[in-house]
């Protein structure tokens, strides 16, 4: 719960606003404990017979006016209080953002999307919930016990200490079975997330669920999800059905015990009827606050929790940051460097405990590519050819060796003109839901008609507009247009090359691609190219052949190294994956 | 788990309707199997509500009793009543509380399986039309609001009218000058409550809508960081997600401000009740016709009859939501499923041997536009056919029509002779199988993969499927070998390893026919890529097979290829004779396939 200290700085910046809503919330129990008071005169008064009609008239004025005041006060008591609290999530989800946007590729390789989402979502709106309605809850229920508890105390001590000592067991009683609850429901809604991941998988899979005509079995694994589903609501029922009755009956119980001794006492002499009344207004006035306190308790708990899983990722430090004394590269001529790079394999797995660290990779990688030339890279998959060229734009650092581009190493070079200086065309393309236009213009602050066109041109996406309603315009993803894989690695050529950068990589790129456009884009690349530092990853030899120097990476090593002929003389890895390619030609033939 | 992608299907939640009795007619079936229960759980909540109302009528009995009169021993009987009422509050409403849950629980089981059951057997036509989240949310949330309906609208509503009906009662019979003193603030309070509810209903839109943004902007950028950073525009999208934030931000400040409006003015109410049965209370006592314990008895029962009539706007919430929910379960039960099987299916002869034909085929998935233009073809039992053709000739659907996914609109399909049509679709599968294009994988272990949860496939038939087709290498090296878990989408599995795992599940179930959609991918490496084509052609050896090819290496190990050209067969015939012929095959041959051969 120490952690929730950290919501301090966030606080602190609305202080003053907390400070008033905190007196407004003082003047506002305290006058609200008034109006009990005001019933007992009239009451007494009424008992004796010895009321008059105008102060009768009197009396009525003044609880309209203790109401008014109250309400102005709670008026601005919530306004102040519960707007800080959005304006603290406010300000926390942007610190998350900002913070998501610079954290590295580790990280969310270990955090599912959905996790990332909830902590910006439920996690904030929990702790949302304590500082807004937590705080003035109990502030309210806090001021108001007090001001009640001292008038209680004045009018009569040992009824006033049945009501002190009896009515805070109800907000334990909260407490408990809300603990209890609250362990339960976890349960409960891990089992609805089973159930929800079942559906999902089975629907995303019906083809091949009905091709192997596994509706009945599916059924039958569904329905005892659901039955264990109901198990658990169930025992989550026993508990959280009984709260509520039970607050009344605890409440209700402190009434009769106060009707019972009260009444006594009036009996007695030692309390009058309109104390008895004004006992019972503090009672009525007193129960939701008491509650509210119990649920306090929870909202406290939950926040903690939440707050546990803001910090994870407000405290994280990026494993990529801009160096503090960072080199400027304005002018990028794109030559790149590698001295003895070696990447090891992040360890996610538990068995990789036994050994200390986890294994290379990549191992004692070096390479020069001069400014303007080619590099090709091929190699299983998995060889770490991908994690190679994400090296260069510090998707993440290596473990051994340096990356030096222009001769400095990269994790000098300011990060922002680095990552300038270069262009990928990933595995994958990563679209954004705007329109088409936005995309391709993705990466530059502001981009000319001409140089858009030129863009789609050399992409070939320029034949794609002409089917699309809006052309460019064109929006893309859930409400708009869906692109087939070749269309979106057509887009994220035109992003890269709208950069206009030093250094191009290819991952894979025209994979998507149909063989009559990929030879077009090809070509279209070569002119591009001209006068550029590119990398150009693929699966076979035939897209690599024209390269300036080609490496063949094996067991995360560089095994081979050379020009097309010179590796094809070598007789190994190469050799044999173009021979590979050669039969698999002439079998058909 | 991720809920969500599931999320961004609930902005279709259109407030309507709060009652509609042809919804409630359709979704009661599935109370009526509880009808007992329900009537015992709508009595035992009845009685909560009555018995609640006791206790300030014994506050009035004990103050112009005992109290004023000096008599203590009758205090005790009053303070026993008080207890009993209390005791018998408690009961009835936890036990109504337990019923009523329970009986929605089960409620929402039977609804969940039988909407699984029902969308699990609608055809393949209406899923792809419908997006998973979308049909995950009919099975969760809507079934969920129903339930709140059943178990806190329906009812709740029934038991705040109860309590006001009897607070009034009570009023009445005590005294009918207070209570109409009482009462007469009610309609204003009604007013404002009303009032309220329709401001808050377009704020709290405005809320989700906002929110809903939020998410999805948020979504986005987390999937894409990588490339957000790589272009380095990270700043731009902290802009974008700041004026996102503030309007979010904005639109609760607004839904503050009501509330803090609303709140007091209740309390005033309240407030202006008070006053007035104080002085016509004091009126009464001074005139004769009121007594103190009355007055006493009369301030708690109007502030208890304040609180049926501010839940009525959350109930009304409630009601409309299950409406809304209703109207969208109604609708995917009314969803017929196209294929359906036959009232009186007919039994295949035994042994299957896999013989198939078609007969004038004709089928398109817009009827108007047929994509198969009457195809007739035999394929002999055990032949390995091959079908190539240019993309958009027909060659998925045929496939389609095959495992009968879809039913053609003219013409016939046979196996052994017999209409698939007249088969019922589970006999029908048990023996064409087909493997699709995309290697499907669920969360589970390699072993569950295989064999899915079918319960007639041996550990001993599973291991002999994953060796055949090369696959047993791989799983036994993955720690827990067939035990392994995989995750949602086989996301730690390769599309190589997930390719194999979909052919060994092919295998395991050992049909007579087999369906192959075949793609070429390029992200699978040299090596493994001959582990698949190794494991194929063991999986065609010596069983009606089609192949939908696309790798230039799969035409090598069939028996006869087919060619499609915009729904026709133009070609029909070994590898070398359709060479020679020089026609359309010839010509694709070196358009398609020779092109592997460069480009892979």
């Amino acid at each position: 719960m120490a952690n929730l200290r950290h919501l301090l700085p966030y606080m602190a910046r609305y202080r003053l606003s907390l400070l008033i809503g905190l007196c407004c919330a003082i003047i506002g129990a305290t006058v609200s404990t008034l109006s009990p008071y005001v019933l007992r005169l009239a009451v007494d008064e009424l008992s004796t017979g010895t009321i008059l009609l105008s102060s009768l008239t009197r009396y009525g004025g003044l609880l309209l006016i203790i109401a008014l005041a109250d309400g102005l006060f709670k008026f601005f008591q919530r306004m102040l209080i519960i707007g800080t609290s959005y304006a603290v999530e406010n300000d926390l989800r942007r610190a998350l953002f900002a913070r998501y946007m610079q954290l590295d590729q580790s990280f969310f390789s270990q955090n599912h999307t959905g996790d990332l989402m909830a902590r910006a979502t439920n996690d904030l709106s929990a702790i949302r919930q304590l500082l807004g309605p937590g705080i003035n809850g109990s502030a309210t229920a806090l001021f108001t016990f007090s001001a009640a508890a001292l008038l209680m105390l004045f009018v009569n001590v040992p009824l006033a200490l049945i009501v002190l000592l009896l009515m805070p067991l109800t907000t334990l009683i909260f407490i408990l079975v809300g603990n209890r609850m609250r362990r339960t429901f976890t349960k409960v809604q891990d089992q609805f997330g089973t159930l929800s991941t079942r559906v999902q998988e089975n629907f995303s899979g019906i083809r091949t669920i009905k091709a192997y005509a596994q509706e009945e079995a599916e059924l039958a694994v569904f329905a005892a999800d659901n039955a264990h589903y109901r198990t658990l609501s169930m025992r989550y029922m026993v508990l959280s059905g009984a709260l509520w009755p039970l607050m009344t009956l605890g409440l209700g119980i402190v009434a009769a015990l106060v009707l019972l001794v009260g009444g006594r006492l009036v009996v007695a002499g030692q309390l009058t009827i309109g104390q008895l009344a004004q006992f019972n207004a503090y009672l009525v006035m007193l129960s939701f606050p008491m509650i509210m306190l119990g649920w306090v308790v929870s909202l406290v708990q939950q926040a903690a929790a939440s707050m546990d899983r803001l910090l994870e990722v407000l405290t994280r430090k990026p494993a990529i940051t801009n160096p503090e004394v960072a080199i400027p590269l304005p002018h990028p001529r794109g030559e790149i460097t590698l001295e003895g790079v070696g990447v090891r394999y992040t360890s996610e797995r538990s068995d990789d405990r036994l050994s200390p660290r986890p294994a290379w990779m990549l191992h004692d990688i070096s390479f020069h590519v001069p400014a303007g030339s080619s590099l090709a890279l091929v190699g299983a998959t998995g060889a770490g050819k991908t994690t190679l060229v994400n090296l260069l734009a510090r998707v993440r650092d290596p473990d051994a060796g340096r990356v030096l581009i222009d001769g400095i190493d990269v994790r000098q070079l300011d990060l922002a003109n680095l990552r300038r200086a270069i262009s990928y065309v990933p595995q994958e393309t990563f679209l954004f839901s705007r329109s088409l236009r936005e995309n391709v213009a993705f990466g530059v602050d502001q981009a000319d008609h001409a140089a858009i066109a030129h863009a789609t041109t050399v992409s070939c996406l320029a034949n794609d507009l002409d089917q699309f309603p809006d052309g460019i315009e064109a929006m893309v993803g859930e409400r708009g247009l869906t692109l087939s894989g070749g269309q979106k690695q057509r887009v994220a050529i035109a992003r890269a090359v709208l950069r206009n950068p030093a250094i191009l990589v290819l991952d894979d790129a025209l994979s998507s691609v149909d063989t009559h456009t990929s030879a077009q884009i090809l070509t279209q690349l070569h002119e591009l190219l001209r006068g550029r530092t590119s990398i150009i990853i693929a699966q076979r030899a035939a897209t690599v052949r024209d390269a300036d120097q080609i490496i063949v990476l094996h067991d995360g090593q560089i095994a081979e190294h050379g020009t097309h002929n010179e590796l094809l003389q070598l007789g190994g890895h190469y050799t044999a994956m173009c021979r590979r390619e050669l039969l698999e030609a002439e079998l058909t033939d | 788990m991720s809920r969500g992608s599931s999320q961004r299907f609930d902005d279709d939640v259109v407030m309507g309707k709060a009652y509609d009795g042809r919804l409630l007619r359709r979704m009661a079936p599935f109370v009526a199997p509880y009808g007992r229960r329900l009537g015992l759980a709508i009595a035992l909540l009845i009685g909560a509500a009555l018995s609640e109302i006791i206790p300030p009528l014994l506050v009035q009995r004990a103050i112009d009793g005992p109290i004023q009169s000096g008599e203590l021993n009758g205090l005790w009987g009053i303070f026993a009543l008080y207890a009993g009422a209390l005791l018998t509050t408690f009961t009835l409403r936890y036990s109504h509380s337990y019923l009523i849950n329970s009986i929605g629980q089960s409620v929402m089981m039977d609804l969940r399986i039988y909407l699984f059951r029902h969308i699990q057997q609608l055809s393949l036509s209406f899923h792809d039309r419908n997006p998973v989240g979308r049909l995950l949310t009919r099975i969760t949330n809507d079934v969920d609001a129903l339930n709140e309906f059943l178990t806190s609208g329906m009812l709740l509503i029934l038991a705040d009218l109860v309590t006001l009906i009897g607070i009034i009662l009570v009023m009445f019979l005590l005294n009918w000058r207070l209570a109409l003193i009482s009462l007469a603030i009610m309609p204003i309070l009604a007013l404002i409550v009303t009032i309220y509810q329709r401001v808050m209903r377009a704020t709290y839109r405005l809320i989700r809508q906002r929110l809903a943004m939020i998410n999805a902007y948020l979504n986005e950028q987390i999937s894409g960081v990588l490339v957000t950073q790589l272009f380095g525009r990270e700043a731009p999208s902290q802009d974008y997600f700041a004026n996102m934030s503030a309007d979010y931000l904005q639109a609760n400040m607004r839904s503050v401000l009501y509330f803090a409006i609303f709140m007091p003015t209740v309390q005033l109410m309240a407030a202006i009740a008070t006053a007035a049965l104080l002085w016509g209370g004091g009126v009464g006592v001074l005139g004769g016709w009121a007594s103190l314990g009355m007055l006493i008895a009369f301030v708690q029962y109007t502030q208890r009859a304040f609180e049926p009539i501010r839940n009525l706007a959350e109930r009304y919430t409630i009601l409309q939501a299950a409406m809304a929910s209703a109207e969208r379960i109604v609708g995917v039960i009314d969803t017929q499923a196209e294929i359906r099987d036959p009232d009186e299916p007919v039994t295949l002869p035994t042994p299957v041997r896999g013989t198939i034909e078609l007969r004038d085929v004709v089928f398109g998935y817009d009827p108007h536009e047929p994509v198969l233009k009457g195809i007739t073809l035999t394929i002999p039992a055990g032949q390995a056919v091959a079908i190539v053709g240019a993309t958009g000739a027909g060659k998925s659907s045929l496939v389609g029509l095959l495992a009968r996914f879809y039913d053609p609109q003219e013409g016939v399909i046979t196996l052994d002779g017999i209409d698939i049509r007249h088969l019922r679709q589970r006999d029908l599968r048990r023996h064409i199988a087909s493997v699709p294009q995309d290697p499907i994988c669920f969360s589970g272990t390699i072993a569950t993969n295989i064999r899915l949860h079918s319960t007639e496939i041996g550990d001993a038939q599973m291991r002999k499927a994953a060796e055949t087709v090369n696959a047993a290498t791989f799983i036994e090296r993955l720690p827990g070998g067939y035990g392994y878990e995989v995750r949602e989408r086989g996301a730690n599995l390769s599309l190589g390893q997930r390719q194999l795992l979909a052919f060994a599940r092919a295998l395991a179930f050992n049909p007579e026919v087999l369906l192959i959609l075949d793609e070429a991918t390029s992200s699978v490496d040299t090596a493994t890529e001959a582990l698949i084509q190794e494991a194929l052609a063991r999986m065609l050896r010596g069983r009606t097979s089609i192949v939908i090819a696309h790798r230039l290496s799969t035409i090598r190990h069939v028996d006869r290829i087919v060619v499609l050209d915009k729904g026709r067969v133009v070609e029909d015939g070994s590898h070398d004779e359709l060479l020679a012929r020089q026609g359309f095959y010839s010509r694709l041959y070196r358009l398609q396939f020779a092109a592997q051969q460069v480009e892979g």
